[in-house]
């Protein structure tokens, strides 16, 4: 195959076909660009239900030594395995509840040094003598209910049981940023669908100009006995660089709205939120499931550029 | 080299097949007018050689293959054994003569070695060694269609189709493009040529085909064009 010949026509296709070639790329920018930021809404929504617990989920501490709530509940010291058992019940016996977990000290106390991690915020968790340990940390039980708006009778009967220290219910503050997040969420991936399909429509006549204007030299390949991807890769060609070039400024924006967006302005601003890394902006670009913008580009202009070229170039 | 069993050819819609029940024979190293008036078929037979139609039912066999179920991707190899020239030349208008005859084998993945060697060759061979840097429109009528067939047989094709070569130029640059067809028929390429031509037909004696409504009215080893227009 003659790779000289193939970028020629590349570089002529391109040319030739500036201002639409110019009409994909945007609109690929823009809609990559939204779907990139829905992703990562998705995924901080992900960090901070792992972080906080969701909004169906109360969270209760059970008492420790030297309980730091200083609640009449712990006035006997750590939680005793009666007492626990008695609130294992409460919880058990409630027709609000859907389902519930233990998590123990060393669970508890891993998951707040890694979102302490995440936040740079790990200084009381380390050193000689650290503030927070194992010990220190409470065993909790997540209560998962079956609906938010239900929740005062386990609440008032796991207020006043001995062995329970803190009852942490957070459904409305998080059921408002949940809230939030999933309107971000899914008003880009809206956005994002109908300017991908915008982008689709933009290919599929690009292709069509393409293969108009080449008509001659297609009906002459194909006298002459030239395979069809051979016909076809000049299209393919020119529909990845529009991808190429499309994905690579999604990706810049993204990464700009990652470091002075989230990083610079909200990690500052809301503290009490874990935020979205870089992981997370990797799996933006790569990740499978939603599929990553390096994935998205490429396939939104390549298949249907696969499927026109069959029709156009048929041999 | 070619031969069709039984062919019937017949399009989507009401009226008589464009080819009905054909049956021939062209051998190799034949020269062959296909002649006939319009709608008589004769396109049609030459689309069903290069397999851009298949058969409603019969048989078409071109270069010891029968091409009717041949797969898609298998098409391409076949077509390079046939050379096509057409009424109307078909040349690129943006690429010079040498460009337009070296694209034939470019495209079909030919080294550019393998062009530097065949194509002037070939210019050589149809009188144009001195006119690879013209664009096409600084050409005759004549000298385009020599361009043409250069490009058809750039890649030295077991059969040349020609569909009305002549029907565009004057009858002294015909003779002269009959000559280099009887010469490139003279390297052991079949040629079958459809035409309405009936000074050619008549000067230049092959073995003629007639078809009429789609069939085969008359098949004479050296026949003459049989009737006007």
């Amino acid at each position: 195959m003659q790779l000289r010949y193939v970028f020629t026509e590349l570089r002529t296709g391109l040319r030739r076909n500036l201002s639409m070639h110019l009409a994909v790329i945007v609109t690929l920018f823009v809609s990559l660009s939204l779907a990139g930021i829905g992703i990562l809404v998705q995924r901080e929504a992900t960090v901070a239900r792992d972080s906080l617990g969701d909004e169906l989920k109360i969270l209760v501490n059970l008492c420790t030594d030297e309980d730091p709530s200083h609640s009449p509940n712990c006035a006997s010291g750590e939680v005793t395995a009666d007492q626990q058992q008695r609130i294992e019940k409460e919880i058990a016996d409630s027709d609000e509840v859907a389902s519930s977990s233990f998590q123990s000290k060393e669970e508890g106390y891993e998951r707040a040094y890694e979102q302490a991690k995440r936040n740079n915020t790990q200084a009381a968790f380390e050193g000689p003598d650290p503030v927070v340990t194992v010990e220190r940390w409470p065993a909790a039980y997540w209560v998962t209910l079956k609906t938010p708006e239900r929740a005062d009778g386990i609440i008032s009967a796991l207020e006043g049981l001995d062995g329970v220290s803190v009852i942490k219910d957070q459904r409305k503050a998080l059921g408002q940023i949940f809230g939030i997040m999933t309107v971000l969420k899914y008003g880009s991936w809206i956005g994002a669908g109908f300017l991908l399909f915008a982008a689709l429509l933009q290919v599929t006549n690009t292709i069509r100009l393409a293969a108009l204007a080449r008509r001659r030299e297609i009906a002459i390949m194909r006298l002459v006995g030239a395979s069809t991807l051979y016909i076809a890769l000049p299209f393919l060609l020119e529909a990845l660089v529009a991808a190429i070039v499309g994905v690579a400024l999604a990706a810049g924006l993204l990464a700009a709205f990652q470091y002075w967006g989230v990083e610079k302005a909200l990690s500052d601003h809301v503290q009490f939120l874990p935020w979205v890394d870089w992981g997370d902006y990797t799996q933006a670009l790569i990740g499978l499931f939603p599929p990553g913008i390096v994935i998205l580009g490429p396939a939104l202009t390549l298949i249907p550029t696969l499927l026109l070229t069959r029709k156009y170039v048929k041999v | 080299m070619i031969r069709f069993e039984k062919v019937t050819k017949r399009y989507p819609g009401p009226g008589r097949p464009a080819l009905d029940q054909v049956t021939l024979d062209i051998d190799k190293g034949e020269f062959v007018y296909l002649v006939g008036t319009s709608g008589s078929g004769k396109s049609t037979a030459l689309r069903l050689v290069l397999r851009e139609l298949r058969p409603t039912t019969g048989h078409v066999h071109v270069a010891g293959k029968e091409i009717n179920r041949m797969a898609g991707w298998k098409v391409p190899r076949l077509r390079r054994q046939i050379g096509t020239v057409f009424q109307d030349f078909r040349l690129l208008p943006n690429k010079t003569v040498t460009e337009n005859v070296a694209f034939a084998q470019q495209v079909i993945g030919k080294s550019r070695r393998e062009i530097g060697k065949v194509v002037p060759e070939t210019l050589e061979l149809v009188g144009l060694k001195d006119k690879g840097d013209r664009m096409p429109d600084e050409l005759s009528g004549g000298e385009q269609q020599r361009v043409a067939i250069a490009r058809a047989f750039v890649n030295r094709p077991m059969i040349l189709i020609a569909d009305e070569p002549t029907g565009n130029l004057d009858p002294a640059t015909s003779a002269g493009i009959m000559n280099l067809l009887g010469d490139i028929n003279q390297t052991g390429t079949t040629v079958v040529m459809a035409t309405h031509d009936h000074g050619i037909v008549d000067q230049f004696t092959k073995r003629v085909i007639e078809l009429d409504h789609g069939k085969v009215v008359r098949d004479e080893a050296s026949g003459s064009y049989g009737f006007q227009h």
